[in-house]
């Protein structure tokens, strides 16, 4: 009897582990989707540069001017789940990502994989990058190539139980990645307001910040860009949708002269961590400003 | 001679009111430097933009207003004035000689502003725009570390 139990037991467990080790599964882009990419037109990889931050994240800390391109890593972010270092994406062979391929690196940016198949955590927002055209992300590939080479690992994430546990991402990604747009708009929408939603759903990465998560981290979509507590702990970040504690008042041109200049209308300035995005946004081509505020009073507000 | 005494008695009548104020309740004094501030930077943008005509006059204004700010703003962060309805981040306390630095670096940037528009204010838009911009840019980089945001 004790023996029939045990063995129970044990099929159970190996049972219970393999559905752990199937669901958990890394699941990479279809390869038919890299098939049609042109060679990478590193111009239009900057701009994606900008748009995506990457240099919020993976350039040292504290690095200013020409510095910002070394992406050496090393930022932490801390978080209620631990603390994140952003790993080293310079192009050195050994300790950036200069022995990747397009394939590893879309797979990484799309889906949070590594090249040897890990999960990569979602501090890394692949979850808003998998809304992105490929060729944008093969583009910024290219750019990042012709950046320099800097050797050097960043340290490890720390991080508690369950958090240690990569593998389970797998499953937290079956309930929040999902490469759909967020807001559906009926058909005839203005070609720029589309755009918009591609720029700040998908490189721009807004939601990350600026929409609540739910208690498993994934973000509370119901609430799309309706503000935050900031997840570095300190104060909040705001609501960004046309509510009267959000943009209501402001008009398109107020926020194109926001992420141009980082004054508000009533000459309020950026602050936090949104100083690095404006400086990023003042970067783009105008029209990439223009959609993403045709975007932002288009979409839902959080008082309705 | 005699409209000077009652302007004299008026502006020391003001002060005695700030300094009142200021020794209770340095969080309002910041405030108002701070909307004093907003104030400058929107006549400065409203010409830049080319909502206002430029006015070498107007553009002295602005540039002397920010530059008294900064020479005063720093005194406004006692101990214990972490507390209540305010914005200052916990840094300016816990990272005192980087707070320092970054009103050291708003000072530097006003007086060079100041001596730049001279006796008549700056000469034209072009010159008053690149006075103003280092100035400008102070918003920014010290309310990245030293201000957090609450709504």
């Amino acid at each position: 009897m004790l023996r029939r139990l045990l063995l129970g037991a044990v099929l159970l467990a190996a049972a219970g582990g393999g559905l752990f080790w199937l669901v958990t599964r890394p699941q990479p882009l279809d390869p038919a989707l890299l098939d049609g990419l042109q060679p990478g037109d590193a111009q239009n990889g900057e701009r994606i540069f900008h748009l995506a931050g990457c240099a919020s994240c993976h350039a040292p800390p504290g690095a200013e001017g020409g510095a910002r391109l070394s992406l050496a890593g090393g930022h932490a972010l801390k978080t209620p789940f631990g603390t994140f270092v952003a790993p080293n994406i310079s192009p050195h062979v050994e300790d950036g990502i200069g022995g990747w391929d397009v394939a590893d690196f879309a797979n990484a940016v799309m889906r949070g994989i590594s090249p040897q198949g890990a999960h990569y955590y979602p501090a890394f927002p692949y979850t808003s990058y998998a809304r992105m055209e490929v060729q944008d992300v093969a583009d910024l590939f290219a750019y990042l190539k012709t950046l320099p080479p800097v050797a050097g690992r960043a340290d490890g994430h720390t991080l508690s139980f369950p958090y240690t546990v990569r593998r389970g991402i797998g499953l937290w990604k079956r309930l929040h990645l999902d490469a759909a747009p967020v807001v559906e708009f009926p058909a005839g929408a203005p070609e720029e307001v589309l755009r918009g939603r591609y720029l700040v759903e998908g490189p721009g990465h807004c939601g990350e910040c600026h929409t609540p998560r739910s208690l498993d981290g994934g973000l509370d979509t119901g609430r799309w860009l309706a503000g935050a507590p900031s997840l570095e702990g300190e104060g909040t970040v705001p609501d960004i949708t046309p509510s009267a504690d959000g943009l209501g008042a402001w008009s398109p041109a107020d926020i194109v002269y926001y992420f141009e200049t980082g004054f508000t209308p009533d000459f309020d300035s950026v602050g936090g961590a949104m100083v690095a995005v404006q400086e990023n946004l003042a970067r783009l081509p105008d029209e990439d400003r223009q959609a993403i505020a045709a975007y932002l009073k288009a979409i839902p507000s959080a008082d309705r | 001679m005699k409209r000077q005494v009652i302007s004299a008695s008026i502006l020391s009548a003001f002060l005695a009111t700030a300094v009142a104020t200021a020794a209770e309740d340095p969080v309002a004094v910041r405030k108002a430097q701070m909307q004093s501030n907003a104030a400058s930077a929107a006549v400065a943008g409203a010409m830049l933009k080319g909502e206002l005509d430029y006015n070498p006059a107007v553009a002295k204004a602005a540039i002397a207003s920010l530059n008294a700010t900064a020479k005063a703003f720093g005194d406004y962060f006692p101990e214990g004035s972490d507390e209540g309805e305010t914005t200052a981040a916990p840094a300016i306390w816990d990272n005192p000689e980087g707070f320092q630095q970054a009103l050291g670096k708003f000072q530097a940037d006003a007086a060079a502003a100041v001596q730049a528009s001279g006796r008549e204010g700056p000469a034209s838009l072009e010159a008053f725009q690149q006075a103003i911009t280092p100035v400008l840019s102070n918003c920014r980089s010290c309310h990245e570390n030293f201000r957090v945001r609450n709504n």
